[in-house]
């Protein structure tokens, strides 16, 4: 069995990798993308910690977690077919007037 | 405790986002950027198998060096492949190999219930919402038919460069840290009982969070209706004239 240290590098990166592409792709659809990337990092980590500490609490904070990322993929979707329907475009540039 | 390893788990964050730099999609690249990228996953491979074995870990573990690898680079290519489907593809991936390495530690139970969840109805959404909102444009050239702000990332330079000063700080926390000791023994003892023991769990301890859990779901789902929904005129009256596929797009949205 792996050591829990490399699975938490392994979460690592996988956060930093959603956080790259949370910030620099243009495309709703992908930002999204990038961040269940990031939520499978957080799992992972999740798992791994509870696993380094010898209990179950890590994997059912994860079994919450998942349903959390269930609820923001729905819910986030739908606002991005929303606006999508308004502006005719995906390009996150497209909500620029946003920024105040 | 670790002191050479941190500099190792720094290269490793760097080689990431070099590789993620490569990666992005910008205007007017050439096209060996594949084998580029191909490269420094490889690269990025054989880092993490040398971290891996550093850190007291036997060369008895393929399957978790090839998973490990697998899910860096599909991450890497779910943040930077030009067209959506590819992506939300590649995030099966990425879900697929998350599992096994999951799996793999022993939690087979939330293992699964990732790859059913993610894989089954999350990716599912995303690909119904690709097919919804996805424009076709002119078929002029061989990259016409990427979108125009699919081909181009913002700042490449400066969002890699914050990934990779996050990734280093997490990995060089992680490898740095004296972190409690682990008892394998012990814990592969745990991973034979893990679904009933976490079924149990669920069903005691954490009653009322998987009743909430529900009460969530179904709030999330209203107002997902909700929020996506069009809506139709009233009567029908100018409706009715037009043919099925033409009703919804003579509504303007609210």
């Amino acid at each position: 069995m792996p050591h829990p240290n490399t699975l938490m590098i392994i979460g690592a990166l996988l956060f930093g990798l959603g956080v790259i592409g949370f910030l620099s792709r243009r495309n709703m659809i992908v930002m999204f993308l990038s961040t269940e990337v990031m939520f499978q990092g957080v799992l992972v980590n999740l798992v791994a910690m509870g696993m380094m500490h010898g209990n179950l609490q890590g994997q059912m904070l994860g079994l919450f977690v998942l349903v959390i990322a269930a609820v923001e993929a729905g819910l986030g979707l739908a606002i991005v077919v929303m606006m999508y329907r308004r502006v005719g475009t995906l390009d996150a540039e497209a909500w620029r007037q946003m920024r105040g | 405790m670790n002191s050479q390893l941190v500099y190792l788990a720094y290269g490793v964050a760097a080689l990431v986002a070099l590789g993620v730099y490569v990666g992005l999609p910008k205007e007017g690249r050439c096209s060996r950027r594949g084998w580029v990228l191909f490269a420094l996953i490889a690269a990025l491979g054989g880092l993490a198998v040398l971290l891996n074995r550093l850190l007291s870990l036997g060369a008895d573990h393929i399957s978790f060096y090839v998973l490990a690898v697998l899910c860096v680079g599909g991450a890497i290519r779910v943040v930077t492949h030009p067209r959506p489907v590819y992506s939300a593809l590649f995030f099966v991936l990425v879900v697929l190999t998350a599992a096994g390495l999951i799996i793999l530690v022993g939690a087979e139970f939330l293992g699964i219930a990732l790859v059913i969840v993610y894989a089954g109805a999350v990716l599912v959404t995303y690909v119904f919402v690709i097919m919804l909102s996805q424009q076709s444009p002119a078929l002029d050239g061989e990259s016409a038919s990427v979108l125009n702000y699919d081909r181009s990332a913002r700042r490449p330079v400066w969002t890699s460069l914050a990934g990779f000063v996050l990734m280093a700080t997490l990995v060089g926390v992680v490898v740095e840290r004296d972190w409690p000791s682990w008892d394998e023994a012990a814990a592969s003892e745990m991973a034979k009982q893990n679904t009933l023991a976490v079924g149990r769990m669920l069903m005691t301890d954490y009653a009322v969070s998987v009743e909430l859990a529900g009460v969530l779901l179904m709030v999330a789902m209203i107002g997902a209706i909700a929020v996506a929904r069009k809506r139709l005129p009233r009567g029908g009256r100018d409706s009715a004239g037009l043919p099925p596929g033409e009703i919804g797009k003579h509504v303007p949205p609210y």
